[in-house]
């Protein structure tokens, strides 16, 4: 469970240009280290406006379903070589690649797709019941920025009322 | 599609509208959940009386040995695939459409998935071995389950199909979890806030959750076309004449697809109605539902007819018999109610005024669903009632076992269907928000329309 640091203060705004804005400002100064950013959905230009770069949820992804093509291939190989069948009297244990694709298709499938629900948790910082949910109308309309270690009299408050930010709240 | 939307709502609306449909639906939800109780008991009880008695209730003899239980099986499966394509092809298309209807398809897809996996268990008599014959474990000689058969390709395909489509799903509904959590208070604040494992909805979680988002739909997107080519396999790799042919798996998948759209309309129809949805789920979602359908629908009929026209060029006696009796034999009826069902009526879909028609455009969608049904039946059923030994040719037809199980299936999907609908939100909340007007301020609104007057 991650520990952080929730006494600050919070800006809430409606309007997601004003976000943007805030973050992109934001990236030039230095008192606000350790900022979250909250939204009720996925807006693209909120992952522009705080630049991350791609995700590395991509590698869980790619390593999963490379082991699942070499758990898929590796299985029916292995069967093949454990107890070699004869049929017909020709010879034992020549593998059938061409059987094996399906199962290092599926593997591919199934524990690629394993590893990107668990790279989307692991970066996601995942799973956090006991994470501060600073304002509750964050998972429906609203967007906020939190700084943490802030007061309402600091330049952090009064940029955020300048970027248009409704509120400005103390958080505990 | 929902670029022509034009919204009376904004994003502030969402969450209200959505989730006090769920604590409040109409009165005809609880009768329709009594109903598919009904339906289940049904089913349970036929089943109950099928393990007491054994296999010879259900009326499965040489050679039909793969009767309406794999029929069924078939059809499950089928059903989901528009579920995986809706949350994944149509993903990657950037289908705005899809984003009003995605979380019923997904749950839908969930549901047939675990409706089709009963089958195979139903069918095999004895449940209580089934666990074990399916596995990919070495038997008591130490001999390994046979890699070279489809029907341990098939174990592996639905319950990757399965997996990922259950992972998924969960996923897309953790943000709305997270929403439903912060309305609510009590036990249900708990309940809530440990399944949406403590989402906040901060930047980096939505930047990751997209980024897997994206490689799930592209790990998806082969996955719906692999799924039913492997089931048809499960035909196809037989030397049976009827079956033993390449266009299965393509003509497969374009059925399921067909299918599956068809029972999201019918799904979806009614329950915007009970949740008071009709002002998210929009007609023009809708519109574009029943244009796949008929795309699919002119997909299937064109292999319907490629598959009498293989059979007849061919010039082999036994594949034209078999293709000739099925339309003019004794299961003409089950052929020609196929055909009528998925490539006669949906051509209705092409007028726009059908397509907007919502009682005669849902009609349609429930003959598609019988029509598929029959489909399966047809292509099972006269595939095997005339194998290798004319001594054992006969007629099949569903024992009242048979039917009183597909009635319970149906009871099974319909049920566990109503349950979500009640605890969770039928339309993604977060998803939809990204379809509707983004929240400029004036300002901007103003930079936005200036650039681009019709905006």
């Amino acid at each position: 469970m991650r520990k952080k640091d929730t006494k600050g203060i919070l800006g809430i705004f409606s309007h997601l240009d004003h976000v943007c804005d805030a973050m992109e400002k934001i990236k030039s100064r230095d008192d606000f280290a350790g900022h979250a950013v909250y939204s009720p959905t996925s807006y693209h230009e909120l992952e522009h406006a705080a630049g991350y770069g791609p995700s590395a949820v991509r590698w869980f992804t790619l390593t999963g379903a490379l082991s699942g093509i070499a758990c898929g291939f590796g299985l029916p190989l292995f069967t093949d070589w454990d107890w070699p069948l004869v049929v017909g009297g020709k010879t034992a244990g020549i593998p059938s690649l061409p059987v094996d694709l399906v199962f290092g298709f599926e593997l591919m499938v199934l524990m690629g797709a394993i590893a990107t629900i668990l790279g989307m948790l692991v970066m996601g910082r995942l799973p956090n019941p006991k994470d501060k949910i600073f304002d509750v109308r964050t998972t429906n309309d609203k967007f906020a920025i939190f700084v943490p270690g802030a007061n309402l009299e600091g330049a952090q408050a009064k940029f955020l009322r300048d970027c248009g930010a409704e509120e400005v709240n103390v958080t505990t | 599609m929902s670029d022509e939307v034009k919204w009376d709502k904004s994003i502030s609306d969402v969450n209200d509208a959505i989730l006090i449909g769920i604590d409040s639906p109409q009165k005809s939800y609880y009768f329709a959940l009594a109903a598919s109780v009904v339906c289940l008991l049904i089913g349970v009880v036929a089943w109950a009386l099928q393990i007491s008695y054994g296999m010879g209730l259900s009326g499965l003899n040489s050679p039909v040995y793969w009767g309406v239980y794999i029929t069924n099986f078939v059809f499950w499966v089928g059903i989901g695939h528009a579920g995986t394509l809706i949350s994944a092809i149509l993903f990657l298309f950037r289908a705005k459409w899809r984003n009003s209807i995605n979380r019923s398809a997904e749950a839908m897809t969930v549901f047939a998935v675990i409706t089709a996996g009963l089958f195979p268990l139903i069918h095999v008599g004895r449940i209580w071995f089934a666990p074990y014959w399916m596995a990919p474990l070495p038997n008591t000689n130490n001999l390994w389950v046979n890699f070279r058969s489809p029907l341990i390709w098939d174990v592996f395909a639905i319950s990757t199909y399965l997996t990922v489509s259950l992972l998924f799903w969960y996923m897309g509904l953790v943000p709305d979890l997270a929403s439903i959590r912060d309305r609510v208070k009590g036990v249900r604040r708990l309940v809530y806030g440990l399944m949406s494992f403590g989402w906040t909805g901060s930047v980096r979680q939505w930047h990751h959750y997209e980024a897997g988002y994206g490689c799930r739909a592209a790990l998806a997107t082969p996955l719906v076309l692999s799924v039913h080519s492997i089931v048809s396999w499960d035909l196809a790799m037989s030397i049976q004449p009827g079956w033993h042919t390449t266009i299965f798996p393509p003509y497969f998948v374009a059925g399921a697809i067909l299918s599956g759209c068809a029972m999201v309309y019918t799904l979806v129809v009614p329950l915007r109605w009970m949740f008071k949805l009709e002002s998210y789920i929009r007609p023009e979602h809708l519109e574009a539902c029943l244009k796949l359908t008929l795309l699919t629908s002119t997909i299937v009929a064109y292999a319907y007819g490629i598959e009498f026209f293989v059979a007849w060029y061919s010039g082999n006696p036994f594949e034209w018999g078999i293709f000739e009796k099925r339309a003019t034999g004794p299961y003409a009826f089950y052929f020609w109610t196929m055909v009528f069902c998925n490539c006669v009526f949906p051509l209705l879909l092409w007028s726009r005024r059908v397509r907007y028609h919502i009682p005669t455009a849902y009609a349609i969608c429930v003959l598609v669903n019988i029509g598929m049904w029959f489909e399966r039946y047809n292509i099972i059923v006269s595939g095997l009632v005339e194998d290798f030994i004319p001594g054992s040719w006969g007629h099949y037809e569903p024992s009242l076992t048979e039917m009183a199980i597909t009635v319970g299936s149906f009871g099974w999907f319909f049920f566990w269907f109503f349950i979500f609908c009640r605890f969770f939100p039928l339309v993604s909340m977060s998803e939809l928000k990204l379809i509707m007007p983004k929240p400029w301020s004036s300002d901007k609104l103003k930079k936005i329309q200036g650039a681009n007057p019709h905006a």
